[in-house]
């Protein structure tokens, strides 16, 4: 007893982090787990695996709106949106020495073909044939003119056949010692409650990476993400910070700061198109137009969000919108709504309430996972906005997995929801307008829960997909907008903020506002890549 | 009735009992709404392709079988040891994720336990023994109150004013991430400087129900007969104290203790996150999260077993102590 409390009594030997070490908070996990396979779709492969210990062939950039060349040194279509050819940097080494060579990235996309469980993109659901002609040559052969699945094949990891290959059941393959050509490939440490990555001794690219080792302490909760970050333990994290300027940069100004662009995926409020009364555009116009989506950040996402664009396209889109916009359906307008409402024939009855065509009051109940604060705060303000135009709008939480088996089958009538993101317009509107991504009502669709087609968008998407001329894809994709704003398929509220938090008092170099080389936030993978390689410890400035 | 034909019933009964919970253990994530596909793909809330369920659905190997067949193949690896592949996890199977949690969770909740038991009796006892004293005014109350906090709160503020603000202990991990998990004294030294507070918040929580059990038991035992007799007799109080009142007072909290040994290991599930102690109980709240059956379903019998056979051992240990419990 009495040599437990010496020892308990001896100050904390708080050892000083290794200059040169990085630490990063992106999981939220009470125990690591040694996982490193960036093929699997689940998710259970450790942050940074695919962009990081893996890399891509490119990387879309959000902030420029191009593709920089990373594996490979430049793309071309050698046959319009059909066959695709990848010319590979000639100088990138695996981590153990061997060279890097277009024969691993076709053996790598042919791996997907030969265990569809690991195509995570369905790449094969348009990749006709995977060739490597000579060693620095990739030639990929769609089944059919389809643009899009340029970013999908560009962002594949690209694994090392020389290991791959001995490896029987790559989909149950934990990979405990990965062997990538990413900035860093060594695992220094794995314990349960941290793990340290050092750096690739064969990189590419010269000079990089400029810090020695990352290291990721597992941290179960955002409170305790919070209380790390304020310590001061923390340089990079993806975390949700309340109030961030008083409670985390207040600390440090000097040092300490955040950036939360809202280049996220938007959310919003899905009608169930199939049903009246909300397979009327009017009605959901009108619904759109009861939103005072001002009050409804500033109520549910702390003031860090802005109201969505009218195109819905978050600010990671921000070079393929129309501006101006050509309508205005997202501002709050009452009068408007209620002669929408009015026009369709919902008009108020006596007891003030709006009633349906066969003249049951209309109750629309909204739809949210209970425990999702932000979400839960932004139900209740529509709601309240809702009942100012007649209609009633009781939030429903739901928990979680319930809410997804309802909202993914088409049970609702309004819910709140995620969409889906990709560096083109492209798949937004596919799952938001697209005939292709619609499923009856009862089965589980992945998106589109809203379960709307349009024939407009249908022959936009398929001229979309037909070209690989950029210019004429920023046509479409305004068209696509003026569609959407048209047929309003679906309620835009607010794009969701990438969280991104640094701290410089030992590493530098993170974008920032002023300094967009890339979204700050760890989330957006591969784009976290371009951090990764431009961060420096301070001392080396 | 003899004590081992006594105990054989009740092996038996137990034995009931843990097919039964098996059973359940099997039904009960199947009635959960939704697939686990499903559930991870809701995750990625859009990061990922929508044909990434399909995917999801190959990798995982989710099973169309009828429930019947499922259920025949789960007593069959139940009987093997194999608790199959997690999900959450994937590939890592059940045994290896429960293996990164449970011994931290018994260590922690475990010695917890040990010291709010041994405390609370110890306390309960001398508050009885000299009822009215200053320490049966004050322990009760005072530690009802305390206990009567909502535990997520008290963690938190521990966390908050002790941890971070004033710096006496670490808020978070079981041991200090420069200290090599191993068999030296730093490591032992560190690994309980960590769990001192989350230890010290769950005695404190827990402390005022092992108090009152006791005091309560020993206000019985001490106004029995054989006591009486014994203090006539002259025996000396120490004596009485220990021998004759304690031990029959025990009683009723050692079958509490023995229920509360059995859920240590379904981890202190506050604690954990509010500490980020790596154990069972957030393990619990992912698998749930995730729809992760055979996770779920490793975790749940490994709380099962342990509430049996932690019941078990009290058993035996009741007949052991107490006459009456063998007839």
């Amino acid at each position: 007893m009495i040599l437990a409390l010496g020892l308990l009594a001896c100050a904390d030997p708080v050892a000083p982090v290794p200059p040169g070490t990085m630490t990063v908070l992106q999981e939220q996990q009470a125990a690591w787990v040694r996982n490193f396979n960036p093929l699997l779709s689940t998710g259970g492969a450790r942050w940074p695996t695919s962009a990081g210990i893996y890399e891509p062939l490119l990387i879309y950039n959000r902030a420029t709106g191009e593709f920089v060349p990373w594996l490979a040194s430049s793309y071309r279509w050698t046959d319009p949106a059909r066959v695709l050819e990848f010319t590979v940097r000639p100088d990138v080494r695996w981590s153990d020495g061997q060279p890097f060579t277009a024969d691993d990235v076709a053996w790598t996309l042919n791996l997907l073909k030969r265990f569809p469980a690991l195509d995570a993109a369905g790449l094969w659901t348009f990749v006709q044939s995977v060739e490597a002609p000579d060693a620095h040559t990739v030639q990929i052969t769609f089944t059919r003119a389809y643009s899009p699945g340029l970013a999908l094949v560009a962002h594949q990891p690209i694994v090392p056949r020389h290991v791959w290959e001995a490896v029987a059941d790559p989909v149950a393959f934990a990979n405990p010692d990965p062997v990538g050509t990413g900035p860093f490939t060594e695992i220094v440490r794995f314990d349960p409650q941290v793990w340290e990555l050092g750096k690739n001794p064969y990189y590419w690219q010269p000079g990089v990476p400029a810090v020695d080792t990352l290291r990721f302490p597992a941290v179960a909760s955002n409170d305790q993400a919070l209380l790390a970050l304020i310590d001061g333990e923390v340089d990079w994290a993806g975390s949700f910070v309340p109030a961030i300027a008083r409670t985390y940069v207040s600390r440090d100004p000097e040092h300490r700061g955040y950036w939360f662009p809202a280049v996220s995926d938007t959310v919003f409020l899905y009608p169930q198109t199939t049903a009246a009364p909300l397979n009327d555009a009017r009605v959901r116009k009108a619904l759109s137009l009861a939103i005072d989506r001002d009050l409804l950040v500033k109520v549910a996402m702390h003031d860090y969000a802005v109201p969505s664009h009218p195109s819905a396209l978050s600010d990671g889109y921000r070079s393929w919108r129309v501006e101006p916009p050509s309508d205005t359906w997202v501002r709050q307008d009452p009068q408007a709504a209620a002669a929408l409402l009015d026009e369709a024939g919902y008009k108020i009855g006596a007891d003030g309430h709006r009633h349906g065509l066969d003249g049951a009051p209309l109750e629309l109940p909204i739809l949210c996972p209970a425990g999702w604060s932000d979400w839960v705060r932004a139900a209740q303000t529509i709601g309240h906005d809702l009942d100012a135009i007649g209609i009633h709008a009781p939030l429903q939480g739901l928990d979680f997995g319930t809410w997804f088996d309802r909202v993914s089958r088409g049970d609702f009538a309004l819910t709140l929801g995620w969409s889906v993101s990709g560096p083109t317009p492209y798949a937004f509107y596919r799952g938001l307008l697209g005939s292709g991504t619609v499923k009856p009502v009862g089965e589980p669709a992945p998106s589109n829960w809203q379960r709307y087609s349009s024939p407009a968008a249908d022959a936009l998407l398929t001229r979309f997909e037909a070209t690989d001329d950029t210019a004429e894809q920023h046509a479409l994709s305004a068209s696509l907008q003026a569609v959407f704003a048209d047929e309003a398929p679906a309620i835009p509220l607010f794009p969701t903020p990438a969280w991104g938090e640094y701290n410089t008092t030992r590493i530098t170099g993170f974008p920032t506002a002023e300094d967009p080389y890339a979204t700050l936030s760890p989330n957006t993978v591969p784009d976290a890549l371009f951090v990764l390689t431009r961060v420096r410890p301070r001392s080396a400035n | 009735m003899g004590p081992l034909i006594q105990l054989g019933r009740r092996l038996g009964l137990y034995a009931l009992a843990a097919w039964v919970a098996l059973t359940l253990n099997f039904l009960l994530p199947r009635l959960m709404p939704g697939d686990p596909a499903q559930a991870l793909y809701a995750r990625f809330q859009g990061r990922i392709e929508p044909a990434a369920l399909d995917s999801l659905r190959v990798t995982l190997g989710l099973s169309d079988a009828p429930l019947a067949t499922q259920y025949v193949l789960y007593l069959q690896q139940l009987a093997h040891g194999e608790l199959g592949t997690s999900l959450v996890y994937f590939p890592e199977p059940v045994s290896a994720v429960i293996g990164t949690g449970l011994g931290w969770t018994v260590f922690l909740a475990g010695g917890a336990l040990v010291v709010s038991f041994l405390l609370g009796s110890t306390i309960g006892a001398l508050a009885a023994w000299r009822r009215g004293g200053w320490l049966d005014t004050v322990a009760p109350p005072l530690l009802s109150f305390l206990g009567a906090f909502p535990y997520f709160w008290m963690a938190m503020a521990a966390a908050w004013g002790l941890g971070f603000e004033l710096g006496w202990f670490p808020v978070r991990h079981a041991y200090g991430p420069e200290v090599q998990a191993g068999a030296t004294l730093e490591f032992v030294a560190s690994a309980l400087r960590h769990a001192l507070l989350p230890g010290a918040t769950m005695v404190v929580a827990s402390l005022g129900g092992w108090v009152l059990t006791m005091r309560n038991a020993m206000l019985v035992v001490l106004g029995d007969d054989p006591i009486r007799y014994a203090q006539a007799r002259g025996l000396p109080p120490g004596r009485i104290f220990l021998h004759y009142a304690i031990r029959n007072a025990l009683l009723p909290s050692l079958t509490s203790f023995g229920m509360a040994i059995g859920f240590v290991v379904s981890g202190a599930l506050l604690t954990e996150i509010v500490f980020a102690y790596p154990g069972q109980g957030y393990l619990l709240l992912q698998a749930v999260r995730g729809q992760d059956y055979p996770l779920l379903q490793g975790l749940f019998l490994t709380i099962t077993l342990a509430v049996l056979g932690a019941n078990a051992v009290v058993d035996a240990l009741i007949i052991a102590l107490d006459p009456r419990a063998r007839t």
